[in-house]
């Protein structure tokens, strides 16, 4: 047995030397892919729970010193870009998604019954009051409900978050704002609570009493809810924002690599996410072509906007729970030493929170706690994860803010003018951060046509002059032949003589900027090009290769803060 | 052969990361991304293993557990019998004895002696969670009870002593009636104080005078105490808050069986939090005065007169440092904020004792100041460490609570 460790292990030590540094076929025919293979099942994976204490600890005293490994995203396809799976699903940005689309989200037609509630279970996690009640058409669902300082942010935030980071991409629970009556509750007879003596004992009308009074009940005595529809299949517990399930044969890429697992530091930015941890996520063992795989959700994303913390929370999304650099600050200064929440205006709503744009700054913001996808996030995750951002125009996000269903009109206008704000703020910070070229195409006839992200956006002035460096490139060896050199003041270069024209062939051209204002922008985007019968089809696209020295993502445990 | 292929593929992607791009496709003979891939789920596939948190986290969630599943019946107590017993060790073991109702047997002692052994039942939901009942049955003892004679300018040199064993039975039904904001308490306490020479090394108090001249020396009465509040209490919580403020009057009737030492008290105290700059900083005030009135004509025992028990009011000075019919205490602090569980703070403690109420006056106070650290969480202070100076030298605390 052990020498049987000792083989993996030697195999392990060469298998990740060799990946670095043996040449050899760096396209296939199917490259770059649009879909992450799943090929195997997992239907051995059994549920696993992760210990919230030992997270947060993990996450403030470990993640929080940890170096970022400046290693590329490990499950991109070969332009750069991450392929559908059973985490992510390639929506905004990607492929056009209109206001309907976004107010729907992953909800079905199928919405909650309120006529009648039966109640099975406490809410066992979370600050908010709720219950696991099944619906007049016997649907099961997960109610919420908001405190009654707050009434609306909460149910209000989950609505409109999940619409937000179903259009990202990622998979999210059918949510809907519901009404639950009182008298029209029933309890399950088998329904039981966990008592604080650790018992459980059958649940009671006061159990019920016990949630209301924490809850905020509305004039006609109703209360408003969150209703999450249970998932289908089998819950395999949350998921951890670092290595992979020894158990799915699917999980290869260690989490913290995932791209869209990174990008939540951007997406967690624009929407305030501080709740960020492993309990907030849930996988699901289901059924796809015959398959069990594992699919992993991200859920209760209510803890976005102003509504993770109280009135009196100031300091969320500014610093950790535990953030050392502050703390010492603060402590030798005894308090003069201000940090920018202390003096950032708010204008607050109780359905909204303390959530503004004007002070944001995304490579400064910060979770509760950082998870190892928060710490890995490198500039061209960045840059990838600001391109979809930016593709929310002001309409789709007051479609998505529409969803909230907020009373006030005003609070609702706020949240979508915050929210734009925190978007071209997103935008600014990353999109120009780095070589900025998007989107390039080769024509038949050796024009390349591409554009610029950042100065698209109008976050950059356009740079002086673009170059090309092209080459013939051999597919079997990875080596590279040059060509020759051209450079255009714009966003379209024409080809040196003697580029190759048979079907198979490649090319790789580096495209770089210069600007300068944004001397990042010299490091050029490599790209590959094969010769189709067709025409040139991009197949590989490079921002930033490994150990580049990202530049734009902030270093997690820099106290970098606003003036 | 083909098995240590797959590990082979399998090791590489996942070492590697780049499962899907261009720098481990060279590696495999796969006729497509798609295969390469699938070589390596395959390969994982012949390699799984059952999820499993590692040995710390098991650790962590055993412990976790515990805490959160009602069964942590072992706990440290820190309460000393008296104020002025000096470090104390204690243990508590507690268990619900329902879903919501717990008992609690307990005891302390410290290395000069002071013990205390008490049960306690608690009901914290009654009322539909407007009320909380406590009820005590215990026994203390106290060895060392500082007394340096009654007024406000006794001398620290004429330190005596006194000890006394009290075995009482003490119930406290608390109430907030719209659940917050108004509370109203009250308390009914049987107990007999069996006042006894002191061990300390000062003089024992008998040494020192009569009865004659210290009312209720060697007294030992039984009291019914019985004791009403009303108060505005709008802090979040009362072992850590950042704002809010408590007002309140608590009128107190000590009837003594004999009717030789009963009396009647009543005390007034407001606490005020202020916080400034988004709680960056907490200016926190706390007033308190104790008055009492004699009751026909019987003596109210020296012992039993309002005093300063050192470690949260008058924190320069030592325990039961001054003692007469009526006191008064004023306190400031200007708290700063370092994170979430730590705060520090600069103190000034005012305090004055006087035999009669008209002379609780602003002049002639005994002060301190101070600088503190409290390591706290969102509603409880688990350890409180100040250093005060006043005028007799300085004092270094240790607490397991929030000064007010």
């Amino acid at each position: 047995m052990r020498r049987q460790l000792a083989f993996l292990l030697l195999l392990t030590g060469i298998g990740a030397v060799a990946a670095v540094s043996t040449a050899g076929r760096k396209f296939y025919d199917d490259d770059p892919i649009t879909r992450a293979p799943e090929s195997r099942s997992a239907a051995d994976a059994k549920p696993l729970d992760i210990d919230l204490f030992y997270e947060y600890s993990y996450n403030l005293f470990v993640n929080a010193s940890r170096t970022p490994s400046n290693t590329r995203a490990g499950n991109l396809n070969t332009i750069d870009e991450v392929p559908d799976s059973s985490w992510f699903t390639n929506r905004i940005g990607t492929v056009p998604v209109t206001a309907e689309q976004i107010a729907r989200g992953v909800n079905s037609d199928t919405l909650p019954s309120p006529e009648k509630w039966t109640l099975l279970r406490e809410k066992s996690s979370g600050t908010n009051p709720g219950f696991t009640a099944k619906d007049a058409n016997g649907q099961i669902w997960f109610l919420q409900f908001d405190a009654p300082e707050f009434p609306e942010a909460s149910t209000g935030a989950v609505e409109v978050a999940t619409k937000l980071f179903w259009a990202l991409g990622y998979n999210m629970v059918e949510t809907f704002i519901t009404r639950v009556e009182p008298a029209r509750v029933e309890i399950d007879p088998k329904a039981t609570v966990r008592r604080p003596s650790g018992a459980r004992t059958p649940f009671t009308r006061d159990d019920i009493d016990r949630v209301a009074e924490r809850a905020a009940r509305s004039p006609d005595g109703t209360f408003r809810a969150s209703a999450g529809r249970l998932l289908p299949g089998k819950v395999l517990g949350p998921f951890r924002y670092q290595g992979t399930r020894s158990d799915d044969p699917n999980d290869l890429v260690p989490h913290e690599r995932r791209r869209e697992l990174r990008a939540l530091r951007v997406f967690g930015a624009w929407t305030n996410l501080v709740d960020w941890k492993a309990a907030n996520t849930l996988d699901t063992l289901v059924e796809e072509n015959g398959r069990s795989i594992v699919k992993h959700y991200l859920q209760d994303v209510g803890s976005t906007f102003g509504m993770a913390n109280n009135l009196h929370e100031w300091d969320m999304g500014w610093e950790h729970y535990y953030d050392g650099p502050a703390t010492k600050r603060r402590f030798f200064s005894y308090g003069f030493a201000l940090s920018p929440w202390q003096t950032v205006p708010y204008t607050e709503y109780p359905s909204i929170g303390l959530f503004e744009g004007e002070r944001f700054d995304p490579t400064t913001w910060k979770p509760q706690t950082p998870v190892a996808a928060y710490t890995e996030l490198r500039a061209d995750d960045a840059f990838w994860a600001a391109r979809r951002v930016m593709a929310f125009t002001d309409d789709l996000i007051r479609a998505a803010v529409h969803t909230g269903a907020y009373s006030d009109a005003a609070a609702e206008a706020h949240l979508a003018a915050v929210l734009i704000k925190r978007r071209d703020a997103i935008g600014r910070a990353y999109l120009p951060a780095i070589n900025p070229i998007v989107n390039p195409t080769l024509g038949v006839n050796g024009q390349l046509t591409f554009e610029n992200a950042a100065v698209a956006s109008g976050f950059a002035e356009a740079p002086t002059m673009y170059r090309a460096a092209w080459s013939r490139f051999d597919n079997a060896t990875g080596a590279s032949t040059p060509i020759g050199r051209t450079e255009s003041a714009t966003t379209s270069l024409s080809a040196p003589s003697g580029l190759p024209v048979t079907t198979g062939a490649f090319v790789e051209v580096d495209i770089s900027a210069d600007s300068a204002s944004h001397p990042t922008w010299q490091q050029p985007l490599r790209t590959h090009f094969r010769r189709t019968a067709g025409g040139w089809k991009l197949v590989g696209l490079e921002r930033l290769p490994d150990q580049a020295g990202a530049g734009a993502a902030p270093t997690p445990t820099a106290s970098k803060e606003r003036p | 052969m083909k098995r240590s292929a797959a590990i082979l593929v399998f090791a590489i992607v996942s070492q590697a990361g780049a499962a899907y791009a261009q720098d481990a496709a060279s590696m495999q003979d796969a006729a497509s991304r798609t295969e390469l891939i699938e070589q390596a789920e395959q390969a994982k596939a012949e390699a799984l293993k059952p999820a499993r948190a590692g040995k710390a986290e098991e650790y962590v969630a055993r412990i976790s557990d515990v805490f959160l599943s009602g069964q942590m019946h072992w706990h440290a107590f820190w309460q000393n019998a008296y104020s002025g017993g000096g470090f104390t060790v204690g243990a508590g073991y507690q268990r619900y004895v329902s879903s919501y109702n717990m008992i609690d047997f307990r005891g302390s002692i410290t290395p000069s002696g002071y013990k205390r052994l008490e049960t306690e039942f608690l009901a914290p939901g009654l009322f539909k969670r407007r009320g909380t009942l406590s009820v005590i049955g215990g026994w203390r003892e106290a060895t060392a009870v500082n007394f340096f004679g009654l007024g406000q300018n006794t001398q620290q040199q004429s330190l005596t002593n006194y000890g006394f064993t009290q075995p009482y039975l003490h119930a406290r039904l608390e109430v907030f009636p719209t659940r917050k904001l108004f509370v109203v308490r009250g308390n009914f306490e049987l107990s007999q104080w069996n006042q006894g020479s002191g061990s300390g090394s000062s003089p024992s108090v008998e040494t020192v005078y009569t009865p004659a001249t210290l009312p209720g020396l060697g007294a030992s009465p039984v009291y019914i105490h019985t004791q009403g509040m009303f108060g505005f209490d709008s802090r979040p919580a009362r072992g850590y808050t950042r704002r809010g403020g408590f007002y309140g009057v608590t009128v107190h009737d000590y009837a003594d069986t004999d009717k030789l030492y009963g009396f009647n008290q009543v005390d007034y105290e407001a606490i005020q939090h202020f916080p400034i700059l988004r709680e960056a900083w907490v200016l926190a005030f706390h007033a308190f005065a104790q008055t009492t009135y004699d009751k026909g004509g019987q003596t109210i025992p020296f012992f039993m007169m309002p005093s300063f028990s050192g470690g949260s009011d008058l924190r320069a000075f030592d325990s039961w440092r001054l003692r007469d019919l009526n006191s008064l205490l004023l306190q400031g602090e200007w708290r700063a904020n370092i994170n979430r569980f730590v705060e520090m703070a600069l103190f000034y403690d005012a305090g004055k004792v006087a035999a009669r109420r008209s002379d609780l006056t602003l002049d002639g106070m005994k002060t301190d100041f101070g600088f503190g650290f409290r390591f706290h969480g969102p509603i409880t202070t688990p350890l409180r460490i100040e250093l005060a100076k006043g005028n007799e030298g300085f004092v270094l605390n240790f607490s397991a609570s929030q000064v007010f």
